[in-house]
């Protein structure tokens, strides 16, 4: 037994290229998936902690609604509720800073988050750090304290006096402290400046509360309490664990992408450890039937193939795991944030490197399993027959795959991040099982495909190309897995591309869908229209009709929401309506008591055509809606699509203004009159954005996430690519005698030097073409399955299609570069003489 | 030594020198002072010792001598396989010896032919494809043309017409060697090397290839240089070299015959202590 061990590590180092490129193999799979449970983690650590910035030491925390935010009643009952030991409220609105030394039309600076808070109170809960200066004491009305982005920014320091716009006169206030870090105003840019509550109410002659953090023993039983008190305004109650989940539900798209790549990254690393073992039981059959007729036991050949398993299993996947933390790195400084949450470090964990380890060691064992036992069953006649029964060979590859299909799909389950859904799941199986499916078809297909593929070549290199295509097709078993992982790898890209296209193409379509205007000019603080005349007036303006968005609590539930003119929407056909007659909802929602609903948010919350359903207005009474039409889209909301009311409702829903304005312009406005346009809107402190900026940002957010996902998905072609060497190696090992007569026949090095590079040309346009059509399939039902359009779903993302086949066919090229080299070297005299 | 010496030509330098048709006159392979050493660790191996010989063209000469005297080696040098440590080898007035690697592999291509014991076809290609294959490297159309008429002429003459389509697994070993014999000859080359292409055949599909060989020479005055351990084999050429520790040890002459009656030559082989 130790004797064949040691054979096997024997084994492993006569054939150093073969072992280190499977070890790649293992390496890369392995770090793909590692470099995904590192970022999820990371996304995790950076959601836990920002929800505990943003909630400190409170249990439970009651948000306005309404614009008009908490009264001091409410307040007085949340502080009187038994149970509440401490109450904690703050004012937020966001301003411009020292706007009066911007002139009209200069583009407006960043906005501010103002944050009134009451110092005693908030330091119970929360622990406002400071890196210079004093904190806020209660006697110091005009004292405030900035954050670490906004001293940076503005280069403020302990003891400036900053000038505060205001509903009236510019306040003066002085700052006395500058905190640690940002605070919990992390989001929106992250400025904040923090006064006492009192100070900000007054600035801007509000007197609501944003929100109320509480601090108790028994949050359940104050949750309790408060639902039966707390009637009279509309508010939201949510614990630590509510914002932690709403946070993660926006990173969970991201990390079951992330996790769904680096389990096919580590299945075509499967295809490669399998190959490679059989090979390796292939050519040692002489060997190994030897060893039988020594009288070695089945078990020590299975076992023989097992130890070098296990041994590339090992070294692959440690080398995987530190590789995939520097891809960690590496992804976390390239996608910066994801969803609502900035992305930190990658958080590498002990279990997180136990589990990647023990998933690459199991399928690389897995893998190895088939070509053991079928070392096993060689018999010591077998030794002297030159090769293996092909149809039983590939029967059990098939049977092989299937089972590691199986295994990695539930290494997948256990390592599926927390914030993902079913609907995740669900998708991730879907995907892996269209793979399957394709890598199951392949060998049925290949001989069809590969004189296909072969055409492009044999114009050029007919002789070379029937040679290559017959030495493809001589070990269809083996050529299959090879063209199998590389169809994989590549039908990710394929599908990436494809989903990317559907997002890029769903965002502007989307945005151009619903906004009915060309240009939108946005406040960072509601404004009526008759605030606006400034801008009515300029030449060149059709029309602007406002927007204001809003959250709404329908039947209890939080849901966004936008207010809108109907009429102005009307004229220019804008919003596909699924259900419901156009005309008649529009103008049903400008008359109020209606609402117009987005398929994703109706079919979600049971919104069909013509039920009504009740939303809590500001002045607690209730409003009723009726569901008047069922869009495609409407307008994103910070937490998902918003349903259209019109303004009459919005104001009973206490929304004050707008927030945003869409201008069209008649058609002979000029360039002079759009210029006119930006610079007297910013001159009332409206930031004018053009439809395209907007989709341009969208877009440039969905190109960093989908190159991530490209890189990775190409980590799992390389790992394909690698396979390719590796069968192209023992094509050429196995033809040497072939070769030989071949050269003696007169053929010259560089035509066998072309056959194999050809053989390798037709694996990868055969892997691109599958992989293709594999690729538009998964990309089709991704995207279906995330609620897209079937229209949509089917348009060819023709950029990822090109990338494959060219990466594909390139690729397998380059792969070949090795072992051509080893054919064109094959010496006549040593390869006619061979045994 | 009795190998002929050729020392007619002075400069050797590589001109190709047409060959006359059919007329077997002055020698169309030269090997001058042949020698190839190959490096064993520390030592080095003399394969050969400087072996000089000469073929006339239409001569069917026959290399003999014991495992590991240097057949092979020599067989491989002359047919420009691989290259000697010194000496010169001569085809047809062209010094092949030095040849790129390019231009040796047109010169086989195109000028000689080679069977092996065994392994000698592609497994892919049916028979007439395998014959064809020197035509089909150099991209030519084997299809149509006279290209097409040699090749059904050389399987005619190894007998194998009606088995043009069949696969190397669904011949016989003789069936075989004698595709690779008909692939030796289709280019119609200045010269058939074999090496013990009957090695591994038994008696009677033995005698098929040698009968095959003995035809192209004597009907289409193939020059036939052929490698072999088995006198009755050797006993069909005009001439056998007796090869032994990298040398030439004997000559001896058979002449054109047609009964291939090995008793001669076993006799003056005895003699030679072989
Ligand atoms: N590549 C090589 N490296 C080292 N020595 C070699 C090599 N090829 C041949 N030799 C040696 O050169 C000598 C001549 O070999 P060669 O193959 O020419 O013999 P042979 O007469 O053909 O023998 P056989 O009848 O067994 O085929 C032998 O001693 C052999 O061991
Ligand atoms: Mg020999």
């Amino acid at each position: 037994m130790g004797g064949l061990n040691a054979l096997a590590w024997r084994g492993l180092r006569a054939r150093p290229m073969r072992t280190g490129l499977t070890v790649a193999g293992v390496t890369l799979g392995v770090a793909v998936l590692f470099a995904g449970l590192a970022t999820n983690a990371g996304i995790e650590t950076a959601v836990d902690s920002a929800v505990a910035t943003m909630v400190g030491r409170a249990e439970l925390r009651v948000a306005a609604f309404g614009e008009d935010g908490l009264s001091q009643d409410t307040l007085a009952t949340i502080a009187g509720t038994p149970g509440v030991a401490v109450v904690a409220p703050a004012f937020e609105r966001r301003t411009y800073l020292g706007a009066e030394a911007f002139g009209p039309g200069d583009p407006l600076p960043p906005p501010v988050t103002i944050a009134g808070i009451d110092p005693a109170a908030e330091a119970t809960l929360h622990d406002l750090t400071l890196r210079a200066g004093a904190a806020l004491s209660g006697d110091g009305p005009n004292d405030a304290l900035v954050n670490a982005t906004l001293a940076r920014e503005d280069a403020l320091a302990v003891g400036d006096i900053i000038d505060l716009e205001t509903i009236d006169a510019p306040v003066h206030l002085r700052i006395v402290g500058i905190l640690a870090g940002d605070g919990p105003w992390a989001g929106g840019g992250g400025r904040a400046l923090v006064v006492p509550l009192e100070t900000a109410q007054a600035a801007f002659a509000a007197d609501g509360l944003t929100r109320v953090d509480i601090g108790t023993a028994s949050p359940a039983a104050v949750t309790d309490a408060l639902e039966s008190t707390l009637l009279d305004e509309p508010y939201v109650l949510s614990s630590p664990q509510d914002i932690g989940a709403s946070m993660r539900a926006s990173t969970g798209d991201f990390a079951s992408t992330t996790a769904l790549i680096g389990a096919i990254a580590l299945f075509a690393g499967a295809f490669l450890i399998f190959n490679t073992l059989s090979m390796t039981v292939v050519e040692r059959v002489r060997e190994l039937g030897l060893l039988r007729a020594a009288g070695a036991s089945r078990g020590q050949l299975t076992s023989y193939i097992l130890v070098q398993a296990t041994a590339i299993g090992i070294v692959g996947s440690l080398l995987g795991v530190v590789l995939g933390a520097a891809l960690a790195a590496g992804i976390a400084a390239w996608v910066r944030t994801v969803g609502a949450v900035a992305l930190g470090a990658p958080v590498v964990t002990v279990n997180d490197a136990l589990a990647a380890l023990a998933i690459g060691i199991v399928v690389t064992l897995a893998a190895a399993i088939e070509p053991a036992r079928r070392a096993g069953r060689i018999s010591p006649v077998e030794a002297l027959k030159a090769r293996l029964d092909l149809p039983t060979a590939r029967r059990a590859r098939l049977r092989w795959l299937i089972a590691v299909f199986a295994l990695v799909g539930v290494a997948g389950m256990l390592i599926l991040p927390r914030g993902a859904d079913e609907t995740a799941v669900v998708r991730a199986f879907l995907v892996y099982a269209v793979l399957l499916v394709a890598a199951l078809v392949v060998p049925f297909i290949l001989p069809a495909t590969a004189r296909i593929a072969g055409l492009p070549f044999s114009l050029l290199v007919r002789f070379e190309e029937r040679l290559a295509r017959a030495s493809l097709l001589r070990d269809r078993s083996r050529a299959a897995l090879t063209v199998g992982a590389l169809t994989i790898g590549l039908a990710m890209i394929v599908a990436l591309g494809g989903v990317g296209q559907h997002a890029r193409n769903a965002a502007s379509a989307w945005i151009a869908d619903v906004v009915p205007g060309e240009l939108v000019l946005t406040s960072i603080f509601p404004r009526g229209l008759d605030e606006l005349e400034d801008v009515l007036v300029t030449p060149g303006v059709a029309s602007v009709s406002p927007i204001g968005s809003f959250a709404l609590a329908i039947d209890g539930v939080r849901t966004d929401a936008v207010a809108m003119v109907g009429g102005d929407i009307r004229n220019d056909g804008r919003l596909r309506f699924v259900l419901g007659g156009r005309e008649l909802a529009l103008a049903a929602i400008d008359a109020g008591g209606a609402m117009i609903v987005p398929s994703g948010v109706a079919a979600r919350d049971g919104l069909e055509l013509g039920k009504t359903v009740e939303a809590t207005a500001a002045d607690g009474s209730v409003l009723k809606l009726r569901v008047a039409g069922i869009t495609e889209r409407t307008l994103p909301g910070p937490a998902g699509e918003a349903v259209i009311v019109g303004w009459s409702d919005a104001e009973k829903l206490g929304v004050a203004g707008a927030d945003a304005f869409a201008v069209r312009f008649v058609p002979s406005a000029t360039a002079a009159d759009r210029a006119e346009l930006a610079s007297v809107a910013r001159s009332v402190a409206l930031e004018p954005t053009a439809l395209g900026r907007i989709e341009g940002a969208i877009g440039q957010a969905l190109d960093r996430v989908f190159g991530l996902f490209d890189v990775l998905a190409l980590v799992a072609v390389v790992v394909a690519a690698l396979g390719i060497v590796n069968t192209l190696t023992m094509n050429v090992f196995e033809r040497v005698r072939e070769i030989g007569v071949l050269r003696a026949a007169g053929m010259t090095r560089r035509q066998v030097w072309r056959s194999v590079v050809v053989e390798a040309g037709i694996t990868g346009l055969v892997g691109a073409i599958c992989g293709v059509v594999a690729g538009l399939a998964v990309g089709a039902l991704m995207v279906v399955l995330a609620g897209g359009r079937l229209e949509i779903a089917t348009a060819v993302p023709w950029p990822a299609v090109v990338a494959a086949l060219v990466l594909g066919v390139v690729l397998a090229m380059l792969a070949a570069a090795y072992p051509a080299r080893l054919a064109s070297g094959v010496s006549i005299v040593r390869a006619v003489g061979y045994e | 030594m009795t190998a002929q010496l050729d020392t007619s030509r002075a400069d050797g330098a590589p001109q190709i020198v047409p060959r006359p048709a059919a007329v077997a006159t002055g020698p169309i392979l030269e090997g001058r002072t042949l020698t190839k050493s190959y490096p064993l660790g520390e030592t080095t191996v003399d394969a050969l010792r400087g072996v000089s010989l000469s073929v006339a063209a239409g001569e069917f000469v026959a290399l003999m001598g014991p495992s590991g005297s240097g057949k092979s080696t020599l067989l491989q040098l002359l047919g420009g396989l691989d290259q000697p440590t010194s000496g010169e080898v001569i085809l047809e007035g062209e010094v092949i010896s030095q040849l790129s690697d390019d231009r040796a592999t047109r010169l086989r291509r195109d000028r000689t032919g080679f069977v092996f014991q065994s392994f000698n076809l592609i497994p892919l290609l049916d028979v007439s494809e395998n014959v064809a294959l020197p035509f089909t490297i150099a991209g030519q159309d084997t299809s149509r043309g006279e290209i097409a008429e040699r090749i059904r002429d050389v399987i005619e003459l190894v007998d194998l017409t009606g088995k043009e389509h069949h696969k190397p697994d669904q011949l016989s070993a003789g069936e075989q060697q004698r595709v690779a014999v008909a692939r030796a000859l289709v280019t119609r080359p200045a010269l058939l090397f074999a090496d013990e292409p009957t090695g591994n055949l038994d008696y009677t599909t033995g005698t098929e290839i040698l009968d095959a060989l003995w035809r192209s020479c004597e009907e289409r005055h193939q020059t036939i240089v052929l490698v072999t351990h088995d006198s009755k084999a050797a006993a069909y050429a005009d001439r056998v070299l007796v090869v032994r520790d990298g040398t030439i040890l004997d000559t001896i002459e058979l002449g054109r015959r047609r009964d291939h009656d090995a008793a001669t030559l076993i006799g003056r082989l005895a003699q030679l202590g072989l």
